[in-house]
């Protein structure tokens, strides 16, 4: 845990404080996350884990103000440093969205401009937010190329002769192309195939070590989010349940619903086991399980309780903090 | 259980399935090698695995032995019974109520204005399986409770987009289920699916080649499930098949430099992205300017000069499992053969 330290002694590069997203649809309010918060430092991989629909993505474009109606921002406030993050005026968001943060969507590579070559593409973001001339941009263009593992001779090739993986190699190229100080990567990996993803990942975690970027890493494959983070949220049906460290998160989480997700996937490493999954699926986020949302899934639901009362996310020592009535429970009792 | 059907007869087995897809106009146009050479049985009872990158040709295979493609070269074999030469509609009717298939996407697989009834009604009539409404209404309510969508009489009156896609995929499995099958080819079955459901949906494959006897086809990118859910799993690369082992052998000592890097590649969170002796290198080629030497040459450590030259033979290591590598050849020595 080499981050653990520094997260204590610095200043957080986001702070997030009672995030709630809104989907207001003609069925009701989706209420797609609520109360979510955390913090972000320099220089760290933070990764949101959950399934389909938890709000991880929600997260993503609230952060950068992507989000358009019917999504409403209901309440919370997004701090990068001391910028407000939901006060910025249009020219001002416009800025900080490429200078201080990028984005790389998990179908990035099919976002780049069919008709532009992936060169241009890059000095087009430069020119729009640097006084930097054509030449000099080229030049930056094809060293990030080279940093991102792209022959540089493919600086005037056109998105069609690119591979799925060059493609995304490309999109990452351009997103250090005004060398942010956090990228968002939502599921940047999961279009392609396993050993590409691996190469790419290896190469996100080389370039955060060169330029000392931090990443919100989104994705819904736990292993791969505990092998590239420092800390981990786990969200279900908008909420987060447990935070911490990644490796701590991994050999013991606290949470039925992190517990029972870490048994849900099979393995290539280790003896075969008989896994169950989950049973039951995610609730509907118009009308939410009152009480834990979680608890008509939960086997160790404690009746009376669990449906009642919502549990709130405390710290249990170190940096981990949980959701649950029976992890505060067990808490006390010690 | 992977070892001794020797003797018995595979209920399908592919011999030496070739299929070419041809591209662009007549002058301009290339060929697609999607498919070369592959051979494989499937048992009753059994899961066989079939595992690889996009574009490997999984999917191709899976449609031949579906037969939606035509292969261009080999022979299918149904109990013994060679199939490509079948013609007609009676035969291909009755090829396909005995070997299924079940989709990757439930989104797309289930017309979205008919009740999920009418999914699994509809295979129960074109087979003729019942022969008045009470037998239909009965086995349909039958076939509900065999991929656990209960309570029956709930599900039956629900329309595709009631559902979550887990429920989906159980209407798809029993719409299979429903031509009562001795094969399923299940292409991707759970790869749309929510991680926490996708167990439950191997767990009610396994119960039904368990109970039913049903032998499966699972194709999949995720060597990880092919590992819980398959008795054997064949490795495919550029539209070759490159190595066959029981599940467990192939995880633990795998062969090909193919199948290392592929299990090296999986997420692992103890061990973290560090990829010990294995480099990752290179894409999947183009499939139009295939040499004619081993497709992985180039990514490959070991490559030697003759790899390049032209496609290993299948090598067998010991009993069950076969390697396509110029590295395993000595080991052909009558000695090892045992």
């Amino acid at each position: 845990m080499p981050k653990s330290s520094q997260v204590d002694s610095q200043e957080p590069l986001i702070q997030i404080q009672n995030l709630n997203v809104e989907y207001r649809t003609v069925r009701g309010a989706v209420r797609a996350v609520e109360n979510v918060s955390f913090d972000l430092y320099p220089n760290e991989v933070f990764g949101l884990a959950g399934e389909s629909g938890c709000g991880k993505t929600t997260i993503a474009n609230a952060m950068t103000r992507l989000l358009k109606p019917p999504a409403y921002i209901t309440g919370g406030k997004l701090m990068f440093r001391d910028i407000d993050i939901l006060q910025l005026d249009a020219e001002r968001l416009r800025a900080f969205r490429w200078d201080q943060l990028a984005i790389v969507f998990q179908s990035a590579m099919n976002a780049l401009n069919p008709v532009l070559t992936i060169g241009n593409q890059i000095i087009d973001a430069m020119q729009a937010h640097q006084a930097i001339s054509y030449a000099e941009a080229r030049s930056h263009a094809k060293r990030l190329l080279r940093t991102v593992g792209i022959d540089v001779a493919r600086v005037d090739s056109y998105p069609h002769q690119l591979s799925g993986g060059m493609r995304q190699r490309a999109v990452i190229a351009i997103a250090l192309a005004l060398n942010p100080e956090l990228i968002i990567m939502d599921e940047p990996t999961t279009a392609l195939d396993v050993v590409v993803q691996k190469q790419i990942l290896q190469e996100i975690k080389d370039l955060r070590e060169q330029f000392g970027f931090s990443i919100l890493f989104i994705t819904h494959d736990l292993s791969l989010l505990v092998e590239i983070s420092d800390r981990i949220g786990i969200m279900y049906a908008g909420k987060f349940v447990e935070a911490g460290p990644a490796r701590e998160i991994f050999s013991d989480p606290k949470h039925p619903y992190t517990n029972r997700l870490m048994n849900s996937f099979p393995t290539v490493h280790g003896p075969r086991r008989e896994l169950l999954g989950i049973p039951g699926a995610p609730p509907d986020l118009i009308d939410p399980p009152a009480g834990c949302r979680f608890h008509p899934r939960c086997e160790l639901a404690i009746a009376g309780e669990c449906e009642r009362i919502v549990p709130p996310l405390i710290r249990i020592g170190g940096q981990r903090d949980v959701a649950c009535h029976l992890v505060k429970e067990a808490e006390a009792a010690s | 259980m992977s070892r001794n059907h020797q003797n018995r007869q595979p209920v399908l087995e592919a011999r030496d399935l070739s299929k070419d897809f041809h591209t662009g106009g007549a002058f301009t146009g290339g060929v697609v090698k999607a498919v070369q050479g592959a051979s494989f049985k499937l048992f009753r009872g059994h899961v066989v695995a079939l595992v690889g990158e996009s574009g490997s040709g999984k999917s191709t295979i899976v449609r031949m032995l579906a037969r939606l493609h035509e292969p261009t070269a080999g022979e299918i074999f149904y109990n013994g019974e060679a199939v490509l030469s079948q013609r007609g509609r009676r035969a291909l009717l009755r090829y396909r109520s005995q070997v299924q298939m079940v989709f990757q996407d439930p989104f797309g697989s289930l017309n979205p204005v008919h009740r999920a009834s009418h999914a699994v009604q509809r295979p129960l009539k074109i087979y003729n399986k019942a022969n008045s409404r009470q037998e239909l209404r009965d086995k349909l309510e039958e076939l509900f409770a065999m991929v656990s969508l209960t309570p029956v009489d709930e599900f039956i009156e629900k329309y595709p987009h009631q559902l979550s896609g887990g429920q989906r995929q159980r209407i798809a499995i029993a719409r299979a289920l429903a031509a009562d099958p001795e094969v399923i080819l299940a292409d991707e079955p759970v790869s749309m699916l929510d991680v926490s459901i996708r167990l439950g949906i191997l767990n009610l494959m396994g119960r039904l080649r368990d109970e039913q006897g049903i032998g499966f086809l699972y194709v999949t990118h995720d060597l990880a499930s092919a590992r819980y859910f398959a008795d054997e799993i064949l490795v495919m690369y550029a539209g070759f098949i490159v190595e066959q082992a029981p599940a467990e052998e192939l995880i633990s000592d795998p062969k090909h430099p193919y199948t290392q890097m592929l299990l090296a590649a999986v997420p692992d969170p103890t061990r973290g992205l560090k990829t010990e002796n294995i480099e990752l290198e290179g894409e999947i080629p183009d499939l139009t300017s295939l040499g004619g030497g081993c497709p992985f040459a180039p990514r490959c450590q070991h490559a030697m000069d003759i790899c390049n030259e032209a496609m290993p033979a299948q090598t067998t290591l010991e009993d069950g499992r076969w390697v396509r590598c110029y590295l395993y050849e000595d080991e052909l020595a009558p000695a090892q053969m045992n």
